[in-house]
């Protein structure tokens, strides 16, 4: 992420959750913080709960961050961010965690006297992690068509091309699912498990040869020992723990999506 | 084989929820930003360092970078890091668990060093990793925080050590690890029993004296990769000085550690200034000397104790606070001391007190004058430390006193003491070890340890990266003492002072004739005469040029 990047996302955070851009110049950013970002965003417990109990006029704060130091003017004064500082990790993190669910409908224009059908999709974004004592990531965007049980990959990039909105919008209607949402995530989740199978596995197989090497050597250094005892299980409960090959597969947001018929191609 | 694949349900169940609740629901642009992010996070292949994108404050030198892609991606993380004093093993350390954390491989990291380096650790993960790393100072630390930096005597104690073996820890780093060179000690069973998935040993010497310190640590890594114990030293003598005797063990111990030479790194270094001042005693400091000499040539008094001996004679080029106490710790050792004995303690009393002035003191005073900058004073004994407090104060001269014994916090203090507020820093040895002092670059070797690695260590506190000057060591010896045959044999002779420790480490490990220690304590201790020490010495050195010489041969042929 190149500095400038790191400037524009964080001023549609701040936008998005409605923070006033105090100020706006090439190297930094000014922010009046809300009360609620306040909380997620700057760790001080005692004052909200001082002001709670005594009624008193809540002050958020004023945060600066400097996103390029060379083009801020030396008399600034406030958080250097970059990509590895722990502030932008927590945005990152607060982004996550404020827009985990989400409900949304097509905003369709239909012509005028005509009802228009929207119909369920269950939409999963999804991180899918490969690892042994190396690790990998994939991301993956599905969605699910909860009546006729369609699966459509790439399913956020289509999102991306559509108007949509949190009000089911005026002379449209929704259709019920057939598919309830929770047993949707497990479709998808199965989905998942069977293409995973069905891809090369030579990581996989090398992580076990490494971890059978390294087990044979352990066995050898043990092998005098008439009671291996504890530190013998010990290492063997290390060594799996560094080399066992495992897939994890997390949802990082997701939601119901109400589209028209021709949304989806 | 079928690979095991789990799903995380957490999300599921809280979804269940908000359908039920009709919401609350997310923002739409923090939804897109959430996909942003993670398209920016997500890491897409095994191999590579993602590190070096997530560090502002910090510019890794190419050695550094080139260990850490080294540890994660050939030696599945476990691994001795050797490289020479002062070459960053701290960074290349911070490095690895850096990437490991990075990836989501390590959340849980334990780090024990000596004592006087936890603040240090704590504050460089903290400032130039973004790593927050906690020093451990009260009990609930090691449950609430995820990376802790403790020292080894405070985890192994109760009620610590308990504490310690409940959490999952997903890498251990050990600084300062040849410590961990015998198997015998707690600290060793301690470590042993730790469950390291991934591991880290930092030490800068990893051979000191034999190669079954090599098989100890390796085995507290990785065990068996040297084979059983029994096995291995079957194969090689358990006193044999180095792994070049063997080509097998060298290439076997090589899978698990990296060892950088200053000269490998391509870095330009400052350069040292090594300038050896004579010492002349004053009378009565001779005469100290003298007597005790004579009593060691009188070969039936105490014979039991050349080494004691000796360290008088050590002590006595150092100052007649270091005799003094030493010879009162003789005399209440005896439960009953013969008459004899306790006259000649008496008498060597006496002339100890007769003694009015120190003359190295003097010299030093006259150094510390002339550089009108901060300079660290090393002396092997404590007595001399609190001797050379006392007499700098004399001169209006601002002194802090450094020890191995300081608890940590009172360590810190001294080194902020002596970095902002005065102007010299008297050590002991054990203080040598593990303190980072690049803001000085003047050290008085008010007496010289035997050991060259000792040596070494003391100037690695300041000639090191982050050090801006060149660097000047003043190396005291007294005329027609012990200290001056060593330094001849030791420091000149071979010129090692010249050289820094790689170098030394081969020449060393070239010495298959002995350890060097019994070697002088035979020479200054056994031998009969001037003309014996003489010969011996002569035959020590050119043993000493004989392997220095195998060396260059073998670098020829190699080349």
């Amino acid at each position: 992420m190149q500095q400038h990047e790191i400037h524009h996302f964080l001023l549609r955070y701040f936008h998005a959750n409605q923070c006033k851009i105090l100020e706006n110049k090439p190297g930094y950013l000014v922010i009046q913080l809300t009360v609620e970002l306040d909380k997620e965003l700057m760790n001080r417990p005692f004052y909200w709960h001082y002001l709670e109990k005594t009624g008193g006029v809540a002050k958020p704060m004023e945060l600066t961050l400097i996103t390029n130091p060379s083009l801020a003017p030396d008399d600034i004064k406030g958080e250097v961010i970059h990509f590895g500082s722990p502030r932008l990790h927590q945005i990152f993190q607060s982004t996550k965690n404020l827009a985990g669910y989400i409900r949304l409908y097509e905003n369709y224009e239909a012509p005028p006297g005509t009802q228009t059908a929207l119909r369920p999709w269950l939409g999963l974004n999804l991180r899918i992690s490969y690892q042994c004592d190396r690790k990998k990531d994939l991301f993956k965007s599905i969605g699910l068509h909860l009546i006729n049980g369609q699966m459509v990959e790439q399913f956020h990039d289509k999102l991306l091309h559509l108007s949509l909105t949190p009000k089911i919008p005026d002379f449209s209607f929704t259709l019920s699912p057939f598919i309830k949402p929770n047993s949707g995530v497990m479709r998808v989740a199965n989905f998942l498990q069977s293409e995973i199978e069905k891809e090369d596995h030579t990581w996989a197989d090398e992580a076990r040869i490494r971890w059978q090497k390294d087990l044979q050597l352990l066995e050898r250094f043990y092998e005098d020992a008439d009671e291996k005892g504890e530190s013998f299980e010990n290492e063997m409960a290390a060594l799996q723990e560094q080399y066992e090959p495992q897939v994890h597969i997390s949802i990082v947001n997701g939601g119901l999506f109400y589209l028209t018929d021709e949304a989806i191609s | 084989m079928t690979l095991q694949i789990n799903f995380d349900a957490t999300w599921q169940d809280e979804f269940q929820n908000r359908i039920d609740n009709d919401g609350p629901w997310g923002n739409w642009d923090l939804f897109k930003l959430t996909i942003e992010v993670e398209n920016q996070t997500v890491i897409p292949a095994f191999d590579g360092l993602q590190v070096d994108k997530h560090l502002s404050n910090l510019t890794p030198l190419p050695h550094q970078l080139e260990v850490a892609e080294q540890v994660v991606e050939n030696m599945n993380g476990k691994a001795i890091l050797a490289d020479e004093v002062g070459l960053g093993k701290t960074i290349e350390a911070g490095l690895i668990l850096k990437e490991y954390m990075i990836r989501g491989l390590v959340k849980k990291a334990l780090i024990l060093v000596p004592a006087s380096l936890v603040s240090q650790w704590a504050i460089e993960l903290n400032s130039k990793f973004f790593i927050p790393a906690v020093a451990q100072k009260k009990s609930y630390v090691w449950e609430q925080c995820d990376v802790v930096v403790s020292s080894i005597d405070t985890a192994k104690r109760e009620p610590h050590r308990s504490l310690v073996f409940e959490q999952n820890y997903d890498l251990i780093i050990i600084d300062e690890a040849h410590k961990l060179k015998n198997n015998k000690t707690k600290n060793y069973e301690f470590v042993q029993s730790l469950k390291k998935k991934f591991c880290l040993l930092l030490t800068a010497t990893p051979i000191q004296n034999r190669i079954s310190e090599i098989f100890n640590l390796v085995s507290l890594l990785k065990p068996g990769h040297l084979g059983t114990e029994t096995a291995f030293y079957e194969k090689y003598k358990k006193n044999a000085r180095s792994l070049d005797d063997d080509e097998g063990l060298k290439e076997l111990v090589n899978k698990v550690m990296i060892r950088n030479r200053r000269q490998d790194t391509g870095i330009e270094w400052t350069k040292r200034h090594v300038e050896t001042v004579p010492i002349h005693f004053s009378k009565e400091e001779r005469a100290l000397y003298d007597a005790i000499s004579s009593i060691h040539r009188e070969g039936n008094w105490m014979t039991d104790s050349q080494f004691s001996l000796m360290t008088l004679q050590r002590e006595a080029c150092s100052s007649r606070e270091a005799v003094f106490y030493t010879l009162r710790n003789m005399l209440k050792k005896q439960e009953q001391p013969s008459v004899a004995f306790q006259q000649k303690i008496e008498e060597l009393i006496g002339l100890v007190e007769n003694i009015q002035q120190n003359a190295k003191a003097q010299k030093a005073l006259e150094i510390i004058q002339q550089i009108n900058d901060k300079v660290i004073i090393f002396t092997e004994y404590r007595a001399t430390q609190l001797f050379l407090q006392w007499f700098l104060k004399q001169h209006n001269i601002t002194s802090v006193p450094f020890r191995g014994g300081f608890k940590r916090g009172k360590k810190d203090w001294m080194r902020e003491l002596f970095q902002n507020h005065a102007q010299v820093l008297i050590a002991t040895e054990a203080g040598g070890e593990g303190i980072n002092l690049q803001f000085c670059s003047h050290i008085i070797n008010f007496d010289l340890p035997w050991n060259p690695m000792r040596l070494e260590q003391r100037i690695g506190r300041i000639h090191r990266l982050g050090q801006k000057n060149d660097v000047h060591i003043y190396n005291f010896a007294t005329k027609d003492t012990v200290e001056e045959h060593v330094l001849k044999l030791l420091y000149e002779k071979i010129h090692l002072f010249e050289k820094v420790i790689g170098e030394l480490d081969d020449i060393l490990t070239k010495l298959q004739f002995g350890n060097i220690n019994d070697h002088l304590v035979d020479i200054f201790g056994h031998s009969a005469s001037e003309g014996e020490m003489r010969i011996k010495m002569d035959n020590l050195t050119s043993m000493i040029e004989f392997a220095e010489s195998v060396k260059e041969e073998d670098q020829h042929a190699a080349t």
